[in-house]
């Protein structure tokens, strides 16, 4: 079992980690992992690595999940819905903060630049993330002909996506992929 | 459906439970990507932002902690319908999708040895990740014409996807690069 006072540190924890997760909070999982598994002992490797990909099969927000099953394996239900709150309550009141700072400030001359110059990086980042998923799921031309498929339909037709990802679903599970 | 009343301004038909209702769709549909399900319900279906304003957006909560999509959640709830907007527009992102998700994941988390569920969920990944990369595309339209835009996007893609940069630097070094470049360019149209 863990320390009484487990429960309280994960949360404390988790505050100040999505403070400070620019970038998403897949970058908070290296440092919650070193914390909790190889500095702490409070949950196995296994069980973190089971956690990140249960949320990747299942709707909803994803890694607000994750840090509620993290806390629900070191504390129980309670735990895991205080996980949730630290996870998002605090971007949440600082997003909302810049965002009116950022909207107030819409026509000043400085932020055409900033903008028009802030989207295309954003892009290129978005568009890294999806060929990085791509190759870590790439098991051969079947893997890679998916890809090249979902991208092609939903940029040149109306298809739900949903459709797609039910068909891919189906395709793993019957082992074609 | 509700997407046919969709005319007029985006501020005034973007009431409180339309922003509940939107984000609770986009996070229970958040399979593969939830950028994939924001950009298609606020910009394609909804019409309450263009690519432009979406992409701008997505921009400023990358640059913010957190879940990008909370993020862009709570600024879209809040550039509609102010502070009202932005808890109404989190807690249709997080309260029923959060409750579905636990109940699901604490069920699946017994079950992650089966081949099966495996090979669903590579399946699953192969798809999100041609939706998020058609997604990404989508969002450079409008940029298409700037030279210095498709630079720096090519930038950001090759250093993150081939050098396997560390974000941070990358960004550090691309952002003030391409805001010079497009403080310099001619302004465009629109």
């Amino acid at each position: 079992m863990n320390p009484p006072g487990a429960s309280a540190t994960l949360v404390a924890h988790l505050i100040v980690l999505s403070m400070i997760s620019f970038g998403g909070i897949p970058s908070m999982l290296p440092d919650l992992h070193d914390y909790l598994v190889t500095g702490k002992g409070w949950i196995t490797d296994q069980d973190f690595a089971n956690c990140f990909a249960v949320v990747q099969a299942i709707p909803g927000p994803n890694m607000i999940l994750m840090m509620s099953f993290v806390g629900w394996k070191i504390g129980g239900l309670p735990v895991a819905i205080a996980s949730a709150f630290a996870t998002f309550a605090p971007p949440c009141a600082i997003a909302y903060v810049v965002f009116r700072w950022w909207e107030r400030f819409h026509d000043a001359s400085w932020q055409g630049p900033v903008r028009r110059g802030l989207a295309p990086v954003t892009i290129g980042l978005v568009i890294a993330g999806g060929y990085v998923m791509a190759r870590a799921s790439d098991v051969g031309w079947a893997s890679v002909a998916m890809t090249v498929a979902a991208a092609a339909l939903l940029l040149l037709t109306r298809v739900n996506p949903l459709w797609m990802l039910g068909v891919g679903a189906a395709l793993g599970g019957f082992g074609l992929l | 459906m509700a997407d046919s009343l969709d005319v007029g301004e985006p501020a005034a038909r973007v009431t409180l439970p339309a922003l509940f209702v939107t984000f609770l769709t986009i996070s229970m549909c958040g399979f593969g990507g939830p950028i994939v399900w924001a950009r298609r319900f606020l910009v394609e279906r909804r019409g309450w932002l263009d690519d432009q304003a979406f992409a701008e957006m997505l921009s400023l909560c990358q640059f913010l902690p957190g879940p990008n999509v909370v993020c862009i959640t709570v600024c879209v709830g809040s550039k509609f319908r102010g502070p009202a907007g932005a808890l109404t527009a989190a807690a249709g992102f997080i309260l029923i999708p959060w409750t579905v998700g636990f109940a699901l994941g604490s069920l699946f988390l017994h079950y992650t040895e089966i081949a099966l569920m495996q090979n669903m969920m590579r399946g699953v990944s192969a798809v999100g990740a041609g939706l998020i990369i058609a997604t990404g595309i989508r969002l450079l339209r409008p940029h298409r014409s700037r030279k210095a835009a498709l630079l720096f996007a090519g930038a950001a893609f090759v250093g993150l996807a081939f050098a396997s940069l560390p974000l941070l630097p990358l960004v550090l070094i691309l952002v003030p690069l391409s805001i010079a470049g497009a403080y310099f360019e001619r302004p465009i149209a629109g």
